[in-house]
């Protein structure tokens, strides 16, 4: 088994985000960014689009500041800095999902300040449960159809469907290769796993699928190696796009086992895509998945999901990755804490800015915290 | 030295009402009286018409900001964990919860909770912690977000299925068939006090404004809390009279009154008086605000036959539930209708949904209509990033312009 060959088409993706979007163009190909996980990719890929994910960039955001007060998060005044700096004149189109009250606002002053480029903008309900939401939901991805199909011409069901099969089986395999990952990590890093999530946002998910799929047969068969045990580090959070954050964890000498990010397992935790219809099919898939911490659900306790998530992934502890200003992680963590607290799971918190490596600082912390699980794992 | 401004006499009836509103609910505490906790954007009328009593935690974070307690009570919530960037009024409410205490002694514990997520969606993860908190049913209305100016046939469906629900809920809460002829009376009432509330604040276009809108932050305590009941009319009443007879008196809010001032977004409780004065000592009145303007809004739907749907139309949402192509319009409107000379724009921190999109809007009023706006950085609850100085400096700055602009 070459883990090196396998990583290969993903690393290069990664580690030049909007390369591969930015070809695809070159080719002739119409590209679309999506704002978030929750703009639904397959309407767009059915219309022929090349869908990819905007996950904003390193450096100062000093053209987003004049719009945008200093108490937004990071990722917002990133991801719009860059669209007012023109630095993706790749895209065709540009598609937002109604999350937050901050995405919300920057959906707004985007399309105010992009006039050469399509916005579109999703308003897929906060609430994920119930018949209301559902009739509403695929009214909305009706609408998002017809503003597409003036711009593409019709979208066939076929079309559709198979869009929607890809992106459903392409989450499977995704979905397969975390559980694998957290049986063997010794065969699959969190760094690696989080490289291939990455790609998977940034290219065709066609492509991305046979690769996926390469790693999970090559690694389902090979044997963990023995030796070392490390402490096993679930992850949890919002918005986190730097693969570095990971990297610098297992370097501190843990296995980053699972995680619930938004950039990560989240993204593919999907609902199987059942429906009458293909647009039913659709909103049952986006509805039923783990919800972003910006959504409701009836009865749903974000602190025991996350316990339940960290004991299936035999986590020994959790890190938490906060974006500052991220309001919904910010009320949620709270009560993931005490759950965490409650169920004997040491957690660590650390803050994250989206258009910034991680600091140095947080090495010490996080080694001070991979030790302490390394002595209680001990005792 | 401070101005001495007119003083209404409405006030302390205001503060009656307030002080019973509040004295009946911590006495119903613990009896078959039911009662719900629910945002104020939120449709109240269901709630009057089962005779359930609603309570604000939005109005009651406010009364904690105005009488200095909030900067306590946050520290409480930040002290469980909640970061100090989230909203002041959901910490100020959690730390009120937290630590048992308030102006009133805590809100009694509600037997229901009614969210919209029609003025954020802060209130979607607040009322969820208040779900884990007290254990009782929890209405949610999600009310999409109307990013274009029409609001879409589809969103206002979803709307009222989901009021249809909300009466489902209620009528499990009191055990009882939703009283529907009651509820139209209590829909009737509610359109006759926020018609009173709309002219009243129409009155502020009169020169010299008779009432400021600080003044105004402080009155719509009732047209919030009490909208749908007979009280609520007859202050409204009492009060329209009073303002109408400072017109026809030629009493001014602001002695003097030289400038005219709209403001936008939520009230800071904390120095709502310093601010009042600040603005006086330049002769400025503010007499327009986009905030208290939410409590009378009314969709664009309107069907005696079908009063959810009418509901839905109007619940989707004011001002804060739409893009910022309908807010600009709405400011420009104001502008013209007050005869503005500027905007005094509140930069909420604990206000992202509010307050994101001021700085373009802020662009677009002096690019679009000539009409110049002052930023205030700032936070409605939360004092404690609150600095005199620089407030003062950004005022005079302000008003230096308008005066040059002359």
């Amino acid at each position: 088994m070459d883990m090196t060959a396998l990583m290969a088409p993903f690393e290069k993706v990664a580690s030049d985000y909007y390369g591969y979007a930015r070809d695809a163009a070159a080719a002739g190909r119409k590209v679309a960014g999506c704002m978030c996980s929750y703009a639904p990719q397959e309407l767009l890929y059915a219309a022929g689009y090349l869908p990819i994910r905007i996950l904003g960039r390193e450096g100062d955001t000093r053209r987003a500041d004049e719009l945008l007060q200093a108490f937004s998060c990071s990722f917002a005044r990133s991801v719009l800095d860059s669209a007012l700096e023109q630095e993706w004149p790749f895209l065709d189109l540009v598609m937002f999902s109604h999350t937050c009250d901050t995405m919300q606002n920057v959906a707004d002053l985007w399309r105010a300040h992009t006039p050469d480029t399509d916005t579109l903008i999703a308003s897929m309900p906060t609430r994920t449960d119930g018949e209301a939401s559902l009739r509403y939901c695929m009214a909305e991805l009706e609408r998002l159809k017809k503003k597409l199909e003036a711009k593409t011409g019709p979208i066939s069901d076929e079309k559709l469907t198979e869009a929607i099969r890809l992106y459903g089986d392409h989450r499977k395999t995704m979905q397969d290769l975390y559980a694998l990952r957290a049986a063997k990590p010794g065969l699959l890093s969190g760094a690696q796993m989080m490289t291939i999530s990455v790609a998977a946002f940034l290219m065709d998910r066609a492509e991305h699928l046979p690769l996926a799929r390469a790693v999970l047969s090559a690694l389902n068969t090979a044997a963990e190696p023995g030796g070392v045990s490390w402490p096993r580090v679930f992850v949890a959070g919002s918005m986190c796009r730097h693969v570095g954050f990971i990297e610098l964890m297992e370097a501190a000498g843990c296995a980053v086992v699972g995680d619930d990010l938004c950039v990560g397992s989240r993204s593919f935790a999907h609902g199987d895509p059942d429906g009458d219809t293909p647009i039913e099919a659709l909103a049952r898939a986006y509805l039923e998945r783990i919800p972003c911490p910006a959504f409701h659900r009836d009865g749903r306790h974000p602190g025991h999901a996350l316990v339940e998530a960290a004991r299936r992934d035999k986590a020994d502890g959790v890190i938490f990755l906060l974006t500052n200003f991220c309001d919904p992680m910010a009320f949620d963590y709270v009560p993931v804490k005490k759950a965490l607290d409650d169920a004997g799971i040491p957690a660590l918190s650390l803050s994250v800015e989206q258009h910034r490596e991680p600091p140095e600082q947080l090495r010490t912390r996080v080694e001070a915290f991979v030790e302490m699980l390394r002595e209680s794992e001990g005792a | 030295m401070s101005i001495e401004l007119p003083r209404l006499k409405s006030y302390s009836r205001m503060k009656q009402i307030m002080t019973m509103y509040y004295g009946c609910a911590k006495m119903a505490e613990g009896t078959n009286q039911k009662q719900a906790w629910i945002t104020s954007g939120a449709p109240v009328e269901f709630l009057y018409a089962a005779d359930i009593t609603p309570l604000y935690p939005e109005n009651h974070a406010a009364m904690c900001g105005a009488t200095k307690m909030a900067d306590m009570l946050c520290a409480a919530a930040e002290d469980a964990g909640f970061s100090r960037d989230l909203c002041s009024y959901a910490r100020t409410d959690i730390g009120a919860i937290l630590a048992g205490t308030s102006p009133i002694g805590g809100m009694p514990k509600p037997d229901l909770l009614v969210c919209c997520n029609n003025i954020c969606g802060t209130v979607t993860k607040w009322y969820q912690e208040l779900q884990r908190i007290f254990d009782v049913p929890l209405v949610f209305i999600d009310a999409p977000y109307q990013y274009d100016e029409e609001d879409t046939d589809h969103a206002v469906a979803y709307m009222k299925e989901q009021l249809e629900e909300y009466i489902r809920i209620i009528e499990t809460v009191t055990g009882k068939p939703f009283d529907h002829d009651k509820f139209k009376e209590v829909i009737a009432l509610s359109e006759t006090a926020a018609d009173l509330w709309r002219d009243i604040q129409e009155m502020l276009a009169h020169k010299p404004a008779p009432m400021n809108s600080f003044d105004t932050f402080i009155h719509l305590a009732p047209i919030v809390t009490l909208r749908g009941t007979q009280i609520c009319i007859d202050y409204y009443e009492e009060l329209k009279a009073e303002v109408q007879e400072r017109i026809d008196n030629g009493i001014a809010a602001i002695p003097g009154e030289k400038y005219r001032l709209g403001w936008d977004n939520l009230a800071i409780w904390h120095c709502i008086n310093a601010l009042s004065q600040k603005f006086a000592e330049h002769q400025a009145a503010l007499v327009v605000s986009t905030y208290p303007e939410s409590f009378c809004y009314r969709g664009p739907i309107h069907d005696e036959n079908d009063p959810l749907l009418s509901f839905a139309s109007t619940y989707i949402g004011g001002y804060i539930n739409h893009g910022l192509d309908y807010r600009e319009k709405e400011l420009a409107h104001m502008a013209e209708k007050f005869s503005l000379d500027g905007f005094v724009m509140h930069s909420n921190r604990s206000c992202r949904a509010y307050s994101f999109g001021q700085y373009e809007l802020a662009r677009r009023l002096e690019d679009k209509h000539g009409v110049p706006s002052l930023m205030l950085e700032a936070d409605m609850n939360d004092s404690r990033t609150w600095s005199d100085e620089q407030v003062n400096t950004r005022v005079e700055a302000f008003m230096e312009t308008l005066a040059a602009r002359r």
